[in-house]
């Protein structure tokens, strides 16, 4: 114990313990990432190629397919990064070494924000790795400049920051690496219903409604934008609030079901 | 043992198939992503068949999307037959088969005719909840059908390479491995967008897909109506791919068998 007053482990000492042995896993294992930085490359290079045509229609703002799509691919690739706590988590949780990490003189919230933390890493390798092949192959453009690529990485760190927290409160909750399942299927859910892959304006039916009111829409806009333009607050904003309020949300929902854990 | 062939498929088939029905993790995503890939595209590009040059541009694009969602339903789940036969490899189900007087063609025909009834189940499955949420089967039966049966040989021809791999290997992390292959040849095909609107390098990749060669015809079935023409040809291919891949299943068979002596 460091301290006289409290019983606890500093937290920010606990927060780094958790990212660096995350980090250090995700070194002797690198098939853990291929995937998140797989799927978000495919995925920009098969939606830029076979929906090349679709910026033809009204709302798309740009003639280029990747344009619009790079943005889809990192949110993507930043949700994947995300499902890392939950993996990490899942595993430690059936192993019995979670218990152990429980019963150490350490805050709950330090715990979870180790894992966090450690997606936050995670998530810098996909996006970095979408906005090479955007860049370099597929022939992406950024007027919005230094500005767009700062939104892209933040919109890209805060997703994975909601999909670690919204995951780990699925894993508390079902104990089992098996719950992930679960957690794909509401992160690919909530990432379609939005205006990931087309402007609002061109949705129609239920899903404009759903589209319209999906938080991760103003995330994505948030995004997007330095690829359509310039960086403005007025999209920005709407991005950081919905990004904000997912974060408190998500962190309430893995905070309480921490405590279910032995339940 | 061969005059027993028969009986043995069908009771290694059915073991095969009570064990696929009882992990419905195994089946629901290829239920679920197709749905929910169909009713967001339906909405997201309705507007898409009126940009020049779309090939049907009097469809609604969940007309469109149809054949393509049934076939990527269950080519998503034509790893599992796979996968349980790698699962029996490890925890040496095989080994207690195969000392067993069971003939050993049984055990792969009994996985190829698993995988069968799991396309035509879930091509069945998939096409029922299509018509119920408004979408249009030009040819009726004749073309339901064709689908259907299209749908469930492709799943066998794409499970065969599954097989091939889980004999191989014996295990399910390397057979589960092979899914994003799928999803590659999938989306690098005609089956959501028409490859005529396709630009560059990617649409001449979807163009000379093979997938594109089976979704084309069973497109214009659903749109246009039945056509043994069009029928022939999606059988074409997926014969031609599901011979290469049983061709391989049964050398990695052999192989495993002589291993094990």
């Amino acid at each position: 114990m460091s301290s006289m007053n409290s019983p606890y482990v500093p937290s920010i000492g606990v927060v780094l313990a958790g990212i660096q042995r995350g980090l250090i896993r995700l070194q002797r294992i690198p098939s853990l990432i291929l995937p998140a930085v797989l799927m978000p490359i495919f995925f920009v290079v098969a939606f830029s190629g076979s929906f090349a045509s679709i910026v033809e229609l009204e709302g798309y703002e740009t003639d280029k397919a990747v344009n619009w799509m790079t943005a889809w691919a990192v949110m993507q690739g930043s949700a994947f990064s995300g499902m890392g706590a939950g993996g990490l988590a899942g595993t430690d949780l059936e192993n019995g070494f979670f218990d152990r990490l429980r019963v150490a003189p350490t805050r709950p919230m330090a715990l979870i924000g180790g894992l966090v933390g450690y997606c936050v890493c995670r998530a810098l390798i996909p996006i970095t790795a979408v906005l090479i092949v955007a860049f370099a192959f597929l022939g992406a453009d950024m007027p919005g400049g230094i500005m767009g690529i700062a939104m892209v990485y933040l919109s890209g760190i805060g997703m994975a920051v909601v999909m670690s927290f919204l995951v780990l409160g699925i894993v508390f909750t079902f104990k089992t690496l098996k719950s992930l399942a679960i957690a794909q299927i509401i992160m690919f859910s909530s990432m379609f219903l939005s205006v990931g892959q087309a402007p609002i304006q061109a949705i129609e039916g239920w899903l404009h409604h759903v589209a319209a009111i999906n938080p991760i829409t103003n995330v994505i806009r948030m995004c997007r934008q330095g690829f359509l333009g310039e960086v403005t607050w007025s999209i920005t904003q709407p991005g950081l609030i919905a990004l904000l309020g997912m974060m408190a949300g998500t962190g309430i929902w893995a905070r309480i079901r921490y405590k279910k854990v032995d339940a | 043992m061969q005059k027993n062939l028969v009986p043995q498929v069908v009771k290694l088939s059915h073991r095969s198939v009570l064990g696929m029905l009882r992990q419905p993790q195994s089946w629901a995503p290829g239920l679920f992503f197709p749905l929910l890939l169909a009713a967001v595209y339906a909405s997201q590009f309705s507007k898409a068949v009126t940009i020049a040059g779309f090939p049907f541009p009097d469809v609604s694009f969940l007309d469109f999307v149809l054949p393509a969602c049934v076939i990527q339903g269950v080519l998503f789940g034509s790893t599992n037959s796979a996968s349980d036969l790698a699962a029996d490899i490890e925890n040496s189900f095989m080994d207690r088969l195969l000392v067993s007087p069971v003939a050993r063609g049984s055990i792969l025909l009994s996985r190829l005719t698993s995988a069968f009834m799991y396309g035509v189940a879930q091509a069945g499955v998939l096409i029922c909840i299509f018509l119920l949420f408004g979408a249009n089967i030009a040819g009726g039966a004749a073309s339901i059908i064709s689908i259907v049966v299209i749908a469930a040989l492709l799943s066998v021809s794409m499970g065969s390479f599954g097989i091939a791999v889980a004999l191989r290997t014996g295990s399910q992390e390397v057979v589960q491995s092979t899914f994003p292959l799928i999803f590659v040849a999938v989306f690098v095909s005609s089956a959501f967008f028409p490859v005529q609107l396709m630009e560059g390098w990617y649409g001449a990749i979807a163009r000379k897909n093979p997938l594109t060669w089976v979704i084309d015809p069973t497109r214009r079935m659903a749109i246009e109506g039945f056509s043994w023409g069009d029928l022939g040809q999606s059988l074409g291919i997926i014969i031609a791919i599901g011979s290469i891949g049983i061709a391989i299943s049964i050398r990695q068979l052999r192989k495993r068998l002589v291993r094990a002596q």
